[in-house]
């Protein structure tokens, strides 16, 4: 079965640590983190609680979301978890904040629909200002630009579909 | 006497308007909730007989109103108000509203109430009965020198505090006199700009004192009894968090004394009902009046734990004329602890976290006690005390009663707002609290290890178990697509893509 990669960070600032999860049919799992490999059992459960057994150990884990980080209760310990996908992290390099050197392109983190640009040609914009919305999965993201600078080019147009990985709008 | 209420209005909100009712029901009496328009909604408005608006939502204008309440009182036709801890419970202009209504109060008679409402006049009262005050003036100093003579004979530390001051403010600690004249005159600018008022006495200070306060029960025919202690000295920002009894640092002896002095000081004020004495215990186990509570105490669960009795129907009894039904001391069987929760969070100098509980799973299990009032659903208002339950066991002995409150508390589930859950737990585990050697000090002490230091291992499952279960809702959603491209809604091009 297919492997999917999983970034999870439990502190702010931290490098984000790789979780390999594969499905092994059911609600089984083979789970690969931190070096060592486990066999979970997740049995999802009304209002988000998860019954989990992990290599035959038993844990009730309740989950609870706040943004975009999942608050996870396993007995009585409450551990902010952020995880992404690669899509996910994509999404966040392309919206993340970088001190940038010349010309940057902002460009799609995945196939989607142009709802909003908020710039043209020749406007001046700050590092994080937001450039263009794109939506995707019912979920409407805010691309922003990675530094400050002049718009020199603007390839987004407001409701047409883009690719993964079409040019929106250059800055520099 | 026999019992002549038929009707209870229960002049409070939350946990402990319900405690209250739960008493009354069990009784056959009928009962009436009060509640401002933040609670409408709340718990204790649903499991009345009968409910009254007064007011909006700040306190002063809803469950403070005296008028408000008094006229839900005669609307519904109660017999009596019950206070509750809080509000109106400390108010001796209440009380005698309701005297002139004809509507019983459950406490205190409005003279006992003012004798032990004010500080000072409450020391004088004490001074005049023999009871052990914490040394210090009555009345606020006139010049240095005399404040000074006065620091000398009671020795230092001392405190200086605001005669006008409460709430922690206005209190100034000196370590020696050639520290005296300088703090002395800190203390007056000090009081000046926050009181208007520059006068100021002075107390003995007491390092880092244990607070034990003493259950006390008196009726209307001149009987008090004292039904022993209980220990609250973990506290966070002079608020109690845990409470216990019997207390680990009082042997029978100086139990046995300080209930005899609890029932002195409730006796010199004419005092009827429940009422609390709470004093400050130093180091070498000197004993000090603090202040009397004339109200039941949020923490008397514990008491009724070790005693096997109901406190509020004793109020009630008590109310009603009825004698105290025994006046020996009672010998506490067993030990019992309390934790508060609170919506709050303890990371964030425990800033209060009202909001909508999303999910609320109560403990449960052998001598686990659950006071309290919030359901799944409700919206803790941010209008008032963000106490939302108490916690409380029985064992046999301390130890025992240590891990079943831990076990009890890692069953809590609060979901939607932040609570001091985990908080909790740490007190119990930490190693001053397992010895019960811990003071008014302690929590602030031990706050970064109160706080930090997570295991690990749960760490590592919680990792896990979010990835998996982000496996698993992105498995839920693509199905849920195809689904919908199946039928031919909503399917788009990039969609069909996404799921190769």
């Amino acid at each position: 079965m297919r492997t999917t990669r999983y970034y999870a960070k439990t502190k702010r600032g931290q490098e984000p640590e790789t979780v390999d999860v594969s499905p092994l049919g059911g609600q089984r799992y083979a789970v690969t983190y931190l070096g060592a490999k486990h066999e979970l059992e997740s049995l999802v459960l009304p209002h988000g609680a998860v019954s989990l057994i992990i290599d035959g150990e038993s844990y009730a884990v309740e989950f609870e979301e706040v943004g975009d980080e999942v608050r996870v209760l396993v007995k009585g310990q409450v551990t902010k978890v952020d995880v992404a996908d690669e899509r996910k992290m994509r999404m966040r390099a392309a919206g993340g904040s970088f001190t940038v050197e010349g010309k940057q392109t902002i460009a799609a983190p995945m196939p989607g629909k142009v709802v909003k640009v908020f710039v043209k040609v020749g406007d001046t914009v700050t590092e994080g200002q937001g450039i263009v919305v794109v939506e995707a999965m019912k979920m409407e993201n805010e691309l922003k630009s990675p530094k400050a600078g002049k718009v020199v080019e603007v390839a987004a147009v407001e409701g047409t579909a883009v690719e993964n990985g079409a040019k929106l709008v250059v800055v520099e | 006497m026999a019992p002549r209420f038929k009707r209870v209005l229960v002049a409070n909100r939350g946990e402990i308007a319900i405690r209250v009712m739960r008493t009354c029901r069990e009784l056959g009496l009928s009962t009436v909730a009060v509640y401002s328009e933040a609670d409408r909604s709340a718990l204790h408005v649903r499991q009345a007989d009968q409910a009254y608006c007064v007011g909006p939502p700040p306190s002063r204008e809803s469950y403070l109103s005296q008028d408000a309440i008094l006229d839900a009182a005669k609307k519904a036709k109660a017999d009596a108000i019950h206070p509750g801890y809080g509000f109106l419970s400390e108010n001796a202009s209440f009380v005698r509203a309701c005297d002139a209504a004809g509507i019983a109060f459950i406490g205190p008679p409005a003279s006992a109430m003012d004798a032990m409402g004010e500080k000072t006049r409450a020391r004088a009262h004490m001074v005049k009965a023999n009871v052990p005050v914490v040394p210090g003036a009555t009345e606020p100093f006139k010049t240095l020198e005399e404040a000074r003579a006065f620091a000398e004979k009671v020795g230092f530390p001392v405190m200086l505090k605001a005669a006008g001051g409460g709430g922690g403010k206005g209190m100034r600690r000196i370590e020696k006199m050639a520290d005296f004249e300088s703090g002395w005159r800190a203390a007056k600018s000090e009081a000046m700009s926050s009181f208007g008022n520059d006068a100021v006495y002075l107390e003995k200070y007491l390092d880092q004192p244990h607070h034990v306060e003493i259950q006390v029960f008196a009726d209307g025919q001149g009987n008090c009894i004292h039904l022993n202690e209980r220990e609250c000295s973990a506290q966070r920002r002079h608020q109690k968090v845990i409470e216990e009894t019997p207390s680990p640092i009082l042997n029978p002896t100086l139990r046995a004394q300080m209930g005899d002095v609890a029932v002195r000081a409730a006796k010199s004020v004419g005092y009827i009902g429940a009422g609390t004495v709470e004093f400050l215990v130093d180091s070498t186990r000197s004993f000090y009046f603090l202040e009397m509570n004339t109200r039941l105490q949020v923490e008397h669960p514990v008491t009724e734990w070790v005693t096997g009795l109901d406190l509020v129907r004793w109020q009630l009894d008590v109310a009603q004329g009825a004698r105290l039904p025994f006046l020996e001391p009672l010998h506490p069987r067993g030990h019992s602890i309390e934790a508060r929760v609170y919506a709050e969070d303890p990371g964030q100098n425990f800033m209060p976290s009202p909001g909508r509980i999303d999910y609320l799973r109560i403990p449960g299990g052998p001598y686990v006690r659950d006071d309290s009032g919030v359901y799944a659903g409700y919206e803790v208002p941010r209008f008032y005390d963000p106490m939302i339950s108490k916690l409380s066991v029985w064992a046999p002995t301390r130890p025992e009663a240590i891990a079943r409150l831990d076990r009890a508390l890692s069953e809590y589930v609060v979901k939607g707002i932040t609570t001091n859950l985990r908080y909790l737990r740490r007190i119990l585990q930490h190693p001053d609290f397992v010895k019960g050697d811990y003071d008014t000090g302690f929590l602030p002490r031990a706050h970064d290890q109160l706080l930090g230091g997570d295991d690990a291992k749960l760490t590592e499952v919680a990792v896990l178990a979010a990835a998996v279960y982000a496996q698993q809702r992105a498995e839920k959603a693509a199905t849920k697509i195809s689904a919908a491209t199946a039928t031919g809604t909503q399917g788009s091009m990039w969609r069909h893509g996404r799921q190769r």
